[in-house]
C-alpha cells in the first residue's frame, strides 16, 4: 500500500527462506530475471546501473543509477535509486515468517507535485496505460485544465 | 464540493468510457455522447450526472445543447492511491514470486 505521497511501500510474503530471497536480490543473474538488467554487486558503496526502456518524450535515458545505501545479509538492503529527475531510495527489507519471507520494499523519495516526476514513474512503470494516467498526463500537459 | 467520491465515479466501465471519450475529442454534445452507447438517453444522463457531481465532467450550455468537458484533476486523487510506480513494483513482485517458485 501506498502510505502517504512520495512513499510507496508494499509487503509480500513469499514461501521460501530468506537465504533463497536474498539471492534473488543481490545475485545480478536472478536480479536481472525479475527485476532489470544490472551491474550490482553486493558492496556498499558500490555504483550500478539498471536498464530498461527508455522514454525520451519523458526526459527519461532508460538507466536508473543506483548506489548500495546499506546491507545486512538475509535481512537488509538500501539502495540509491536516481532516473530521469527522479532521486529516490528503495529499502528491502526481509523478515522470517513460518517457513518463507515476508518482503518488505519502501521506495521512498518522490515529489508527487513534479509534473516531470510523475512522468518518470509511468515511464519506469512500463505501461500503465489506464485511463487515469492518460487523462492525468493530459491534465499536467495542460495545467490550465 | 463534489460529493460523490471519484473512485466510484470510474467503478463504471460505462463512465469510463464517457471519460475516454471526453479526453479524445474535447468538449462534446450530449447526443454525440449518447450514440457511442447502446442505452436509452435518460441512463446516460444519469451517468453524466455521476461524473458531473464527482467533478470529473463540466457541462455547459451552447444554444439548446449541453456540452461536456473532461475535468481531469480529481483523477489526481486516484492517481496518488495507485501510484504508477506502486503498480511497477506489484509486477516485479509477481515475477519475483514466480521466479523463486520456478526454481523449487
Amino acid at each position: 500500500m501506498t502510505n502517504c505521497a512520495g512513499v510507496i511501500a508494499i509487503d509480500q510474503y513469499l514461501a521460501h527462506p530468506p537465504a533463497h530471497v536474498w539471492r534473488t536480490l543481490t545475485d545480478p543473474e536472478l536480479l536481472a530475471r525479475w527485476l532489470m538488467p544490472n551491474d550490482f554487486a553486493p558492496v556498499v558503496g558500490h555504483r550500478f546501473t539498471f536498464h530498461t526502456k527508455p522514454r525520451p518524450d519523458l526526459g527519461f535515458d532508460g538507466t536508473v543509477h543506483c548506489e548500495v545505501l546499506e546491507l545486512t545479509p538475509e535481512r537488509l538492503l538500501r539502495l540509491a535509486w536516481r532516473g530521469g529527475r527522479l532521486d529516490s531510495t528503495v529499502t528491502w527489507t526481509l523478515r522470517p515468517e513460518g517457513k518463507g519471507t515476508r518482503l518488505f520494499l519502501e521506495h521512498a523519495g518522490f515529489d508527487t507535485d513534479d509534473p516531470a516526476q510523475l512522468h518518470a514513474y509511468t515511464a519506469m512503470g512500463g505501461g500503465w496505460h489506464s485511463i487515469m494516467t492518460r487523462a492525468l498526463d493530459r491534465m499536467l500537459l495542460a495545467p490550465s485544465g | 464540493m463534489a460529493d460523490v467520491d471519484v473512485f466510484a465515479a470510474v467503478a463504471s466501465p460505462v463512465r469510463r468510457q464517457v471519460l475516454s471519450l471526453l479526453r479524445d475529442g474535447g468538449s462534446r454534445p450530449v447526443q454525440e455522447l449518447a450514440d457511442h452507447f447502446d442505452m436509452r438517453r435518460p441512463s446516460l444522463s444519469e451517468h453524466l450526472r455521476v461524473l458531473k457531481d464527482a467533478g470529473l465532467v463540466v457541462e455547459r450550455r451552447s444554444g439548446r445543447q449541453r456540452l461536456y468537458t473532461l475535468r481531469a484533476e480529481p483523477l489526481r486523487e486516484v492517481a496518488d492511491w495507485l501510484h504508477p510506480y506502486e503498480r511497477f513494483w506489484r509486477e516485479k513482485l509477481a515475477n519475483l514470486r514466480d521466479l523463486l517458485d520456478g526454481e523449487s
